[in-house]
């Protein structure tokens, strides 16, 4: 427990986070009040096929800031002091007051967790609120058990990119990975035109939880089942390597 | 032959460092052959060697950083993570302030007091000792090297810990601040407290050691107290760049 609120207390202390907080906060109601005014038309005359989808476009894309955040909660650890400052690594710290390992990753992974669930609620709120003043009385009901799937999508997205990060120790790669594949272009999206298996990627699957797309093959239930193994494959994984790998290394 | 041969005894004493037949091999590598020695309570154990011998490695290993490929280095005999609460029996300051540059001084020290399960008042106490109250509030990315080590001192300080484990302690700091390192550090032993620095400035360490453990390609070229390594020599240093230098083994 001391762990856990150490790792909180480490990530609120750090301006990025707060940056990686807002973006999920903020970005899901502007998205979707831009998306509202879009689409305001098509919805009134009835012939909006995008539906269904008001509201959660803004939510899909929010994932960023959790994104940010499980990246820079692994990063920042091994971040390298300049040479002038002595080189260090806050990482040696965090071994040296934490001494087990696994301690230290589950403690960060819960507090990256913790917040992720905090930002998706308030994101949901603010994300209803703005439809419901957009659209008025043609706004879409938004369904518990979808938005239950929008909070597991977040806390799972900020897992696989905190595990990616365990696994790089540097923020460019996941983050440049990550939130090109989240936003610009979907690699399981191009991949899905060529082979079916890019159904089964994480982020493919995890948006069905709260997507309603044409060409589905899991319900919420199994395509939130798939997201989960890999967070559990990915987070073995980053675990065992955290594990075993030598600070120096 | 100023190289002692110890004698391993796998009795536990408190606050004892034991490093024996450390073994490190990163690739093809060999970092350390074979380190043993020991750091007693109540003294100031010197590890010395020039950049590259192995001084960072041995005490990684011993602070749980890094995995030994033989040999053990424990701590009151045990492994570091072992120890239920360690800021509180072991206080370390490797590289740097050990801190993430974009976060204060002061926060970085709440959130260690929290880790610890310390009050927050311990946390002004130690910034007050390392003379960092004024610049608490500050980033750490805007301190000097200085500054930094000061940090990482006061981080090693926070649990008032039995035993100090430092690198470099005085590498960047001003005159003033080596004497601050060199107080400090005999107060700890005095009050019977374990201090084991590494070193390459042997200058500085001198006047601060009462052991010393010469270090060289990876292993122990010398090791006993203060007079016993300097032996012949005028100074330490003499004797440390006689001991290091290729024709070391003929010191006598």
């Amino acid at each position: 427990m001391r762990a856990f609120q150490a790792e909180l207390s480490k990530l609120f202390s750090l301006p990025g986070i707060w940056l990686a907080v807002l973006i999920g906060a903020v970005a899901p109601a502007g998205i979707s009040a831009l998306d509202s005014i879009a689409q305001k038309e098509d919805i009134v005359a009835g012939i909006s096929t995008r539906l269904p989808e008001a509201g959660f476009i803004g939510l899909v894309l929010g994932v960023q800031g959790v994104i940010i955040l499980g990246v820079l909660a692994v990063s920042s650890e091994y971040l390298t002091e300049s040479s002038e400052s002595g080189a260090g690594h806050q990482i040696t710290t965090s071994l040296t007051a934490v001494p087990s390992r696994i301690h230290v990753l589950l403690a960060k992974a819960g507090a990256v967790a913790v917040i992720s669930i905090l930002q998706c609620i308030f994101a949901i709120l603010t994300t209803v609120s703005v439809t419901h003043l957009m659209l008025g009385e043609y706004t879409p009901s938004f369904e518990g058990s979808r938005l239950l799937g929008t909070v597991c999508y977040w806390v799972f997205t900020a897992l696989l990119a905190f595990a990616f990060t365990v696994l790089t120790k540097n923020a460019l790669i996941p983050l440049a990975v990550l939130l090109i594949n989240s936003s610009l272009v979907s690699f399981s999206v191009l991949l899905s035109k060529i082979t079916k298996l890019a159904y089964y990627l994480p982020d493919r699957a995890g948006a069905e939880m709260f997507m309603v797309m044409g060409d589905r093959i899991h319900t919420p239930f199994t395509g939130g089942l798939v997201m989960f193994g890999w967070v559990a494959v990915l987070f073995i994984i980053a675990a065992i390597v955290f594990l075993r790998r030598d600070v120096a290394a | 032959m100023l190289l002692y041969t110890w004698n391993h005894n796998r009795k536990e004493v408190l606050w004892l460092l034991t490093i024996h037949n450390l073994v490190k091999r990163r690739g093809n590598r060999e970092i350390l052959s074979g380190i043993s020695f020991i750091a007693r309570p109540g003294r100031v154990t010197g590890f010395l060697g020039p950049n590259g011998a192995g001084k960072s490695s041995t005490l990684r290993i011993l602070l749980g950083l890094d995995r030994a490929t033989s040999g053990s280095a424990l701590i009151h005999g045990k492994a570091f993570a072992e120890l239920p609460n360690p800021l509180t029996t072991v206080g370390a300051a490797l590289d740097g302030s050990g801190a993430h540059p974009m976060r204060t001084g002061r926060a970085h020290l709440r959130w260690l007091a929290r880790a610890a399960g310390l009050p927050r008042s311990r946390v002004e106490e130690v910034l007050e000792i390392a003379g960092l109250t004024n610049a608490a509030g500050r980033r750490v990315g805007s301190y000097s090297l200085g500054m930094g080590r000061r940090l990482a001192m006061a981080a090693a300080l926070l649990g008032d810990p039995e035993i100090l484990i430092l690198d470099e302690p005085v590498n960047g700091l001003d005159p003033e601040g080596i004497r601050w390192i060199r107080t400090l550090l005999r107060e700890r032993a005095a009050s019977g407290n374990t201090v084991l620095l590494s070193s390459h400035l042997m200058g500085e360490l001198a006047e601060t050691v009462d052991d010393v453990v010469v270090i060289h390609h990876g292993k122990v070229v010398a090791d006993g107290t203060l007079a016993e390594v300097t032996g012949n020599h005028s100074t330490l240093e003499s004797a440390f760049f006689a001991l290091t230098s290729e024709r070391g083994g003929d010191v006598s």
